[in-house]
Formats: C-alpha cells, structure tokens, sequence
C-alpha cells in the first residue's frame, strides 16, 4: 500500500499538462447603463457614492426633493430596507412589507410609499420616500425620490412618468476596462486642465503619448511653432541627470557633466530650470528647449516648453507663469 | 534466523522509543528553522525528506545526518504494524490496545494520504464575477492557450519546476519549443518611466518594453509570496521568434492589485491604472497562422462547476474595526448534473462539493472597502484532501481503545477488591 501511495504521488506535478476549457470570461458582468428621459424642472446632478444618478428636483416656489437610483446586489432583506427607509421618515419599523406593482420601463416592479406624520425637527413638512425596486439579473435598482411630503405629493405623477421612461442599455465593457485602455487617456481630461491657469493664447492639445499628463500647441503671428508637455512621475522620475541628458538628446547635444541651472519659487517649493538650443532630433530643425523638473509630494512634474527659438522665448514668461498657477492634486 | 532478526528489528519496543526520540529531535529543530526559514521551506527540508544532510540553526551549518520526516514516519509505520501482526491476541484483554494502535496507525497513514494527495488553492473574485478554476497560492505555470473552436480553448501548463530546471522544453502540442534562458524564483517589476535613465530592456518583446524585472530575495514568510520571472527565448520551426520576459507579476490578481495601489500612491490613480494597464498586457505570438497567448500564472486547478460571487459582507462589531463575519454568498452552477443553487459560506461554515471543501479565505467588503472604492472581493481556500476524515477517526479509535482498556482494568480491580 505504501509504495502504491509513493509510486501515484511521485509523478505528481512536473508534466506538461494539456486542457479544454471553456473560453474564459472572468471580467465581472458590466452593469447596463441607465436611459431616461428627464422631467421638466429636473437636474441631472454627480452620481456620487452608491449611486447611479442623482437629480434634484425644484419646484415653483423653490421646494426640493432628491432623486437616486441606488444599484444593489438582489436578495437584500426587502423588510430591512424599507425599515430603514421607515426610520428616515421616524416612522416605527412595519412588521410586513407593503408595497404596489407598477412599471418601470417595461418591467414590472414594486412601489413603496413611506410617508413621515410628524415634521422632522427644523422642518415644516414631515418627510416623504417613493422608492421603485426594480430587480433585474443579480441587481436590484432602487428608485428613490425624498422630500417634503406635500411637494412629494405633487411630484409623484412625475416620478412615475420618469419610470417608465427608463430603459438600460447593455455596457460594453466594465467601467473599469474602459478607463484603463489608452485611447480614453489619450482623450484631453477637463479635471487635468483645471489646475493650471492656461495662458490665452495655448491651444491644449490631446496628449501623444500615454505618459503626458497634458499637452499645448503654441503658435506665434508668422505660424512658428512650439510646444508645452507636462508628467508627472513617481519620485524623482530619473532625476535632474537624467532628464537633463534626455532633453539634451532631443536636441541632438551630448550629456554634461556639470548641469547649470536657475531656479524659481513654486508653490510648496523651487522649480529647476535649464535652457538649451540645439536641433530637434526629430524634424532637424534648430530648435530650443526649456525644460522645468518641480518636485511635489512623492512625484516629480516635468515641463517641456521646446519649438521655435523665435516662440520659446516669447512665451518664457508665460511658461514660468503658468507653472507657477499649478494647484497640485494630493498624491495619494 | 535473519528473517527472525528482521522480525525482531521491526517489532522491538527499542526501535518505537528510538525512532519517538528522534522524532522529537527532528520536531524541535524544525521548528527552530522556521524562523530562518519560513513555514514551507522548513516543511519541505526537514519533514517532507528521508534523510537530512546538515543543519542550518542561526546561521551556524551544523554538520549531521537525520532520518528524515519520511523516514521516521516510515519506520513507525512499519514497526506498529509488525508489532500489531506478530504480538495480535484476540482477548477481551487487549482489544483496547489493539484499537488505540490500529488508530495510530490510521492517523500515521492518513497524515501520508493528505502530504501527498492534499492540495490547497484558492478562488479570488468580485462581486458579479464567476470561475469556474481555482489558483495555486505558490506555485505557478507557463500556460500557451489557444483558440479551439467556437467557446472553448486549449491550455498547455509548463509548471514552474521545469523553468527552474532551465534547458529546452517541449510538447507534442506546442508547434515550438521554449529555451529558459534566466529564471529567479522572486522577481521584482520596475517601471520604465520614459522620463528615467533606463538600462536597455531585456528584450523588446511584450511587457519588457515597459518593465524590467530584478532578481529579488526569495521570501520565507507566510504572509507574503515570490512572484517569479523568466527570460525565456520561443524557438519555432523556421527559428527563433525572440525573446520573452514572462512573470507572475503579470497575471497574478492579488499582486497585480498591490502594484496598482502602490503606483497610486506615488503618481495617482489615472497614471497607475496606465501603468498596470501595460503591465498586464497579454503576449501572444502566431505560427502557421495559430495565434498562441501565454502568461505566467498562477497554476489552476479548472473545476467541472463554476461559482459566482453574488456578495460578499464584511460585518464588523459596533464601533470597532474587528470583524464580526465574513460571509460570501455565491452560485454554484455544474452543467454536467444540472445543479444550479445559491449558498453562503462563512466562517466554520465551508461549502463540501465535489470532494472540495471552500473556506471563506479573505474578503475585501463592507465599509472601508466601499470608501476605498473597492468593488467587493472575496477569496476562497480551496482544499482538496482525500484524507480529511482520518485524524477524526483515528483519534476516536484511539481514545475509545484507551477508555476501554482502562475500564477494563477499572472493572477487573473493583471485582479483585470485592473478592478479597
């Protein structure tokens, strides 16, 4: 028995195996996205956490009640759910879940009325939820309107109207594939912008290369041009050497062994500058080169003005300028 | 005569008190060496072997030869059972014994069972994802898949042992062969930024245009894992199709997940999702006109079911950050028996199907993961062991034979003193 064990134990697991299976597909399911057609008097507002959209509604004289739809994991406890809604509005908890059928989209679903008696304190109206559940696949959909009961009353038509204008497009990709592919980084980032004050005359430009973190195209009266590219890099992203030796590359100068450089305030700290003029290595024009390194909580930003000497040193100033405006997100 | 004398080695009490005292030797410099040397690599020297060639206590070789885990376990093996034939009465006197030794033997043997045929992998998802594998937590494979018709394909494993090995290696279904040129057990990834001086890349091939890869330490420690990389060349029938970096880091979820948080934190979150991005590019290459995808992987064990997270709950206790209950709930679908049914496993409640036990592992839920903005992950220890039923059973013969023979005893006592 002993060896009989040792001998199938012993060509354990050294071979080369050969399977079938079926073609992988281990992406999660995407979610489908939500279609609708929105209200009169309806604002589409951020999503924010948990939820799928988020509108405010406002009526005539200024009321206002909040619209969510809250995707979740079906098979939540229906009874616990509405008690907490119960609980919003200081009702006590209901022992049986009361709810009506109606339609969202051309499914059918269930509606739950949950309306407070007593004003909460500070409030003149006491508060009331319409919450449609939707359960489709492995989500439930929540569709959830809150306010003062009176305005509620007058909105619910509305609310019902907007159900049933629902639909849900099936995704292609998860959100999370669709953010990671190049060609979204590629696209000009508004977010990204918004820390700079961008000098009048820059055209922002979509980056050309996954590693920029932005990129401007700069052009003078008699169509010389230049241009302005920004990264940033963990730590110290190769150094001053480095990036020094790099950019000298790109005008066809060799490294150095002593780097001259000037230096200027930015905020939180000092900002490297160095100057060069040479020919760009790519189009054998001459060219010059102004590169600034300015270190920043754990990364290093790089800018590059390089183009036409005519327009470098026209914009020099500028580029300083605009360094300086930088408002740096937190690096975490 | 010499049979005789063989009789008289294996059934010897001497023999059972030596191997016992060498027994407690070996138990106590293996404990010892795991400081150094962490869990496993302590199991595999000095349990998992016949014999033992030095020590290594604190930095001090100690030259000595041990019998081995094996080895011990062998003999007493062998000695119990000889003992068990030849001294064999069948008496209301010794069957206490005879049951307590027949459940060592049981637990001896069973221990065997489960060190060779017990295996342990895991199954990592979120939230809505299905697998329908499990994956090794230590070792991994070079896996070649290709197309094999509508919805299905073609995996041929190389495990990891035989690129440690180095050479060539070969399979009738590979139309080529692969030349391990480097090999390091742990490896670490460093990112190429375009802004550093990068050394010229190992080669141009696929993820080495964007990493370089550097022989690393190899860890000891249970919390933490080697992930390993190889330079390897894939020779075709009409010459080389060039050189390839393949590493665990590349399709090893866990730690592609730690590479992206610590990118976070040095770049942000939109230049560390670029980077893990290229990290985790597939490589393929084509010949006659197959297109063959490979990856270091983590070794898979594919199941003839799948499992869906539905969801995972991380409970903690009011106001504490000390967990109250992990819990997935998860679809078990086999399309060979039809079977198609939710169930939940948590803590000391494993789901048993198909000769498989699933543990809940590790969970990222609850609130901190949904401030974190982590969509819900669960892992599962998946545990293999034909041997699981034997301590129980040999403890309880044991325990029953010890019980009865004092009874015994206890009765023939009583009814001695009532006689006087």
């Amino acid at each position: 028995m002993l060896a009989a064990l040792l001998a199938v134990a012993g060509c354990k697991r050294d071979d080369v195996k050969v399977y079938q299976v079926a073609k992988e597909d281990s992406t999660p399911a995407p979610s489908p996205q939500l279609q609708f057609a929105l209200p009169p008097g309806w604002q589409q507002a951020a999503p924010g956490q948990m939820r799928a959209a988020s509108f405010t509604v406002t009526g005539a004289s200024g009321q206002t009640a909040d619209v969510g739809v809250i995707p979740l994991p079906a098979g939540e406890n229906e009874l616990d759910i509405l008690n907490m809604w119960r609980d919003q509005v200081q009702l006590p908890p209901a022992t049986n879940v009361d709810s009506q059928p109606i339609s969202v989209g051309n499914d059918s679903a269930k509606l739950f009325d949950v309306a407070g008696i007593t004003p909460l304190a500070g409030e003149k109206f006491p508060k009331r939820i319409l919450v449609a559940e939707l359960t489709k696949g492995a989500t439930s959909w929540f569709f959830k309107m809150t306010g003062a009961a009176p305005f509620i009353a007058e909105q619910k038509e509305t609310f019902l109207q907007f159900l049933k204008s629902v639909s849900f497009v099936e995704a292609s990709a998860p959100p999370m594939m669709a953010a990671a592919t190049p060609s979204s980084a590629q696209a000009i980032n508004p977010a990204v912008y918004s820390i700079w004050t961008i000098p009048e005359n820059w055209q922002t430009v979509a980056p050309s290369s996954e590693m920029l973190f932005a990129e401007f195209a700069l052009t003078n009266a008699s169509g010389a041009k230049a241009g302005v590219n920004v990264a940033a890099l963990a730590g110290t992203g190769g150094g001053l050497e480095g990036n020094v030796t790099r950019w000298r590359g790109q005008l066809g100068l060799p490294p150095i062994a002593e780097i001259i450089s000037s230096s200027f305030d930015v905020t939180g700290g000092k900002a490297q500058l160095v100057d060069y003029s040479g020919t760009n290595a790519k189009t054998g024009q001459p060219a010059r080169l102004i590169g600034v390194i300015v270190p920043q909580a754990g990364q290093t930003w790089f800018y590059k003005l390089m183009g036409d000497d005519q327009v470098v040193a026209a914009q020099r100033e500028a580029f300083i300028k605009f360094i300086q405006s930088a408002k740096y997100p937190d690096a975490h | 005569m010499l049979i005789k004398k063989i009789i008289g080695f294996f059934t010897s009490l001497r023999l059972t008190v030596v191997l016992l005292a060498f027994a407690i030797v070996l138990v106590f410099i293996g404990t010892l060496a795991q400081v150094d040397e962490g869990l496993y690599n302590a199991q595999a020297r000095y349990f998992r072997q016949w014999l033992i060639f030095g020590l290594d206590l604190f930095g001090h070789k100690i030259p000595i030869i041990l019998p081995g885990g094996y080895l011990i376990g062998t003999l007493m093996l062998v000695n119990l059972i000889f003992a068990h034939v030849y001294r064999f009465q069948l008496s209301v006197k010794k069957i206490g014994i005879q049951l307590a030794h027949s459940g060592v033997i049981l637990l001896l043997v069973g221990q065997l069972v489960t060190d060779m045929f017990a295996h342990e992998s895991q199954i990592r998802f979120v939230e809505g994802e299905t697998k329908s594998y499990a994956e090794s937590s230590l070792d991994f494979e070079l896996a070649f898949t290709t197309d094999a018709g509508a919805n299905a394909e073609q995996v041929i494993t190389i495990p990891q042992k035989r690129l440690a090995a180095g050479g060539e290696i070969g399979d009738p279904h590979l139309p080529f062969t692969i030349r391990v040129k480097s090999y390091w057990k742990n490896s670490e990834p460093g990112f190429r930024a375009p802004m550093a001086q990068n050394a010229p890349p190992a080669t141009t091939n696929g993820v080495a245009k964007d990493f370089d890869f550097s022989p690393a330490a190899e860890i000891k420690k249970m919390d933490d894992k080697n992930e390993p990389t190889a330079l390897i060349e894939i020779v075709g029938p009409n010459g080389s199709l060039g050189n390839w970096i393949v590493s665990g880091w590349t399709a090893d979820t866990g730690m592609i997940e730690s590479v992206q948080q610590t990118y976070q934190r040095m770049a942000g979150a939109d230049l560390a999702r670029q980077i893990v991005h290229k990290l985790t590019q597939p490589q393929f290459i084509s010949v006659n006109g197959k297109k063959f995808t490979f990856a270091l992987r983590p070794e898979r064990n594919y199941l003839p079911f799948s499992l869906t997270l539905l969801k995972a709950t991380h409970t903690v206790y009011d106001g504490t950050d000390i967990p109250k209950d992990f819990r997935s709930r998860v679809q078990l679908k086999n399309p060979q028996t039809g079977e198609n049914r939710e169930t939940e496993i948590y803590m000391n409640a494993p789901l048993r199907y198909a000769g498989l036990t699933f543990y809940q592992y590790q969970m990222t839920a609850g609130q901190m993961a949904e401030q974190a903005g982590a969509t819900p992950e669960s892992v599962l220890q998946v545990v293999h062991n034909p041997g699981w039923l034997t301590p129980y059973l040999g403890c309880a013969m044991v325990a029953a034979g010890l019980v009865w023979q004092f009874l015994f005893h206890l009765a023939g006592f009583i009814t001695k003193r009532k006689t006087k």
